[in-house]
């Protein structure tokens, strides 16, 4: 999922997730539809970040328990 | 440019509760002074969604005859206000700035509208908002565009765009906005008035239409830092129907406006939320600085910790979340939202399970380190809400605008994202005007639950200046 695919794919890509979604995206939607989710692609590549002993579960958000910490 | 009159509606929602306490003004011409605003100016301005006049003089009435009797009245009593149109009032419509809920009429009323009518305001109107609470410009193809009362064709700010532009047009003292990414701060920035956005969890969502369940405030907007903390110590605190609201006690938030700043640490990022800023906006902020400098405050450079990271996940969240509330509509009538909300809820099916339990599994640790890291040094954080001068109408319009008109659209909330996704307290008041004679906003965003420390800030710049009170003088049309 991180690196993006070349546009060909991404247009397969795009109309997979919309038939899983269960959705018929309008014809005349299509393209601004599309340019969003290849903002999107470029914006998940980001998101991979190494684990640390912070992402176990008891670090889950919890504003409350932050807050005591502090 | 500003207005040389005066009315009672140019008063602030405090001293127009306390006129009415002290029996100076009645809850009557409160309302009187608010309707002639509205009257005049709102085929300018398109704040509204619907307006309830008849039932609005008779809870003015009730409100006057009881406090002629004698009786208890509260610390919003005779008050005309109105809201964002996603607060359900039960036998009133709620159409959550769609044409999908065009006609639904909720058979409950939210906790927030239930705590206000308990301090005695009442509601009149509902205001005008992005779709679903799905823009930050304040567009809405099926109620009209809201306008900004400083110049007609740039944006309010949204998605409370009406509760921004009634507040400033002074069409009502105060309104409830949301905020899931901005929200409030946006248009209270773009509308000189005052806006908080709570800690997350602080203020109840029963009966507020959802976007995102990990993100969504309720919270006001009026026209000072002192309103805020009135309605905030109203509506803020735990509500049996809402679990998720916090149990913690709620501080009498006037009571801590002391104006004085000694002791405070007041940070001033020197990365992300100053990249690419205007100049015009900049200078605005560190005078502001001074300002907050001059009552006691020390002013802390500082550099952010995760910026970039907290963005992304933010999106990836809110995109989700949004998309998942929104799914059954948007599986049978597509049709019927705008492209634009479309566009922004679609990504949100194309987001790997993964990606969404990875962006919210962060959430605790990125908070735990940007508040060790950033609270050990400073109280207080003060940045520009929108880090531009505010675009026009038009240059936002994405369903219209050339190719990159998302990219303008989506930049206006760079600054006020990152503090949904911390879940911190976070509030804009006026700081200056731009050279198109439009408002700049400071956000000025705490520890968890210090909303009495942003409170308490806010209300001590606004003893040294005058921002808040310049009205605008709005065209014709």
């Amino acid at each position: 999922m991180p690196e993006t695919p070349d546009e060909a794919a991404l247009a397969l890509e795009f109309d997979v997730l919309a038939k899983r979604a269960g959705l018929a995206i309008p014809e005349d939607r299509k393209a601004a539809l599309f340019a969003g989710f290849k903002d999107l692609r470029r914006m998940l590549a980001t998101m991979r970040q190494p684990r640390t002993a912070a992402d176990e579960p008891a670090g889950t958000f919890s504003i409350q328990s932050v807050t005591r910490g502090l | 440019m500003m207005a040389a009159r005066l009315d009672v509606a140019d008063l602030s929602l405090v001293d127009a509760a306390d006129a009415v306490r002290k029996g100076e003004v009645s809850a009557v011409s409160l309302l009187e002074a608010c309707l002639a605003n509205l009257d005049s100016h709102e085929e300018a301005v398109n704040a509204t969604i619907w307006v309830d006049k008849e039932a609005a003089f008779a809870a003015a009435r009730a409100a006057d005859a009881k406090r002629a009797a004698g009786g208890p009245i509260g610390p919003l009593h005779g008050l005309p206000l109105a809201h964002k149109d996603m607060y359900y009032q039960a036998g009133r419509l709620s159409s959550c700035g769609s044409v999908i809920r065009r006609d639904f009429v909720p058979d409950y009323s939210a906790t927030v509208i239930e705590r206000l009518s308990a301090a005695g305001a009442y509601a009149f109107a509902g205001l005008n908002m992005a779709e679903f609470a799905q823009n930050g410009t304040g567009h809405n193809r099926h109620h009209g565009d809201c306008h900004n009362p400083w110049n007609l064709p740039y944006i309010t700010g949204g998605s409370s765009s009406g509760s921004g532009a009634a507040v400033a047009a002074r069409f009502t003292f105060a309104a409830l906005g949301s905020d899931t990414g901005g929200s409030i701060r946006l248009p209270a920035a773009a509308n000189g008035v005052s806006g908080i956005k709570p800690t997350q969890t602080r203020v109840s969502r029963y009966g507020v239409m959802p976007l995102s369940f990990s993100a969504d405030n309720v919270g006001p907007l009026a026209r000072t830092a002192r309103d805020c903390a009135r309605i905030m110590s109203v509506i803020a605190g735990h509500d049996p129907r809402d679990p998720t609201s916090a149990e913690m006690p709620v501080p009498d938030y006037e009571a801590g406006l002391t104006g004085d700043l000694r002791g405070i640490r007041i940070g001033m990022p020197s990365t992300y939320f100053l990249d690419e800023v205007d100049a015009p906006v900049r200078a605005a902020i560190e005078a502001a600085a001074s300002v907050l400098a001059g009552r006691g405050a020390t002013i802390v450079p500082l550099t952010l910790p995760l910026m970039d990271a907290v963005a992304t996940y933010a999106s990836v969240v809110s995109r989700v979340e949004g998309a998942t509330i929104h799914a059954e509509w948007m599986r049978q009538r597509p049709q019927d939202f705008a492209t634009h909300i479309n566009g922004r809820m679609f990504p949100g099916y194309a987001i790997p399970a993964t990606y969404y339990v990875e962006a919210l599994s962060r959430r605790g640790p990125i908070l735990k380190a940007f508040a060790k890291e950033v609270f050990s040094q400073v109280d207080l954080l003060v940045t520009p809400t929108i880090r531009t001068c505010l675009p026009t109408l038009a240059a936002t319009d994405i369903d219209n605008g050339p190719p990159g008109t998302e990219q303008v659209a989506l930049g206006i909330s760079t600054n006020t994202r990152p503090f949904n996704y911390l879940g911190l307290p976070s509030m804009s008041i006026p700081c200056g005007f731009d050279p198109n004679g439009l408002p700049i906003g400071l956000q000025i965003s705490g520890r968890p639950f210090a909303e009495a420390a942003v409170l308490q800030a806010a209300d001590a710049y606004q003893r040294d200046t005058d921002w808040h009170a310049r009205r605008p003088e709005i065209a014709a049309v």
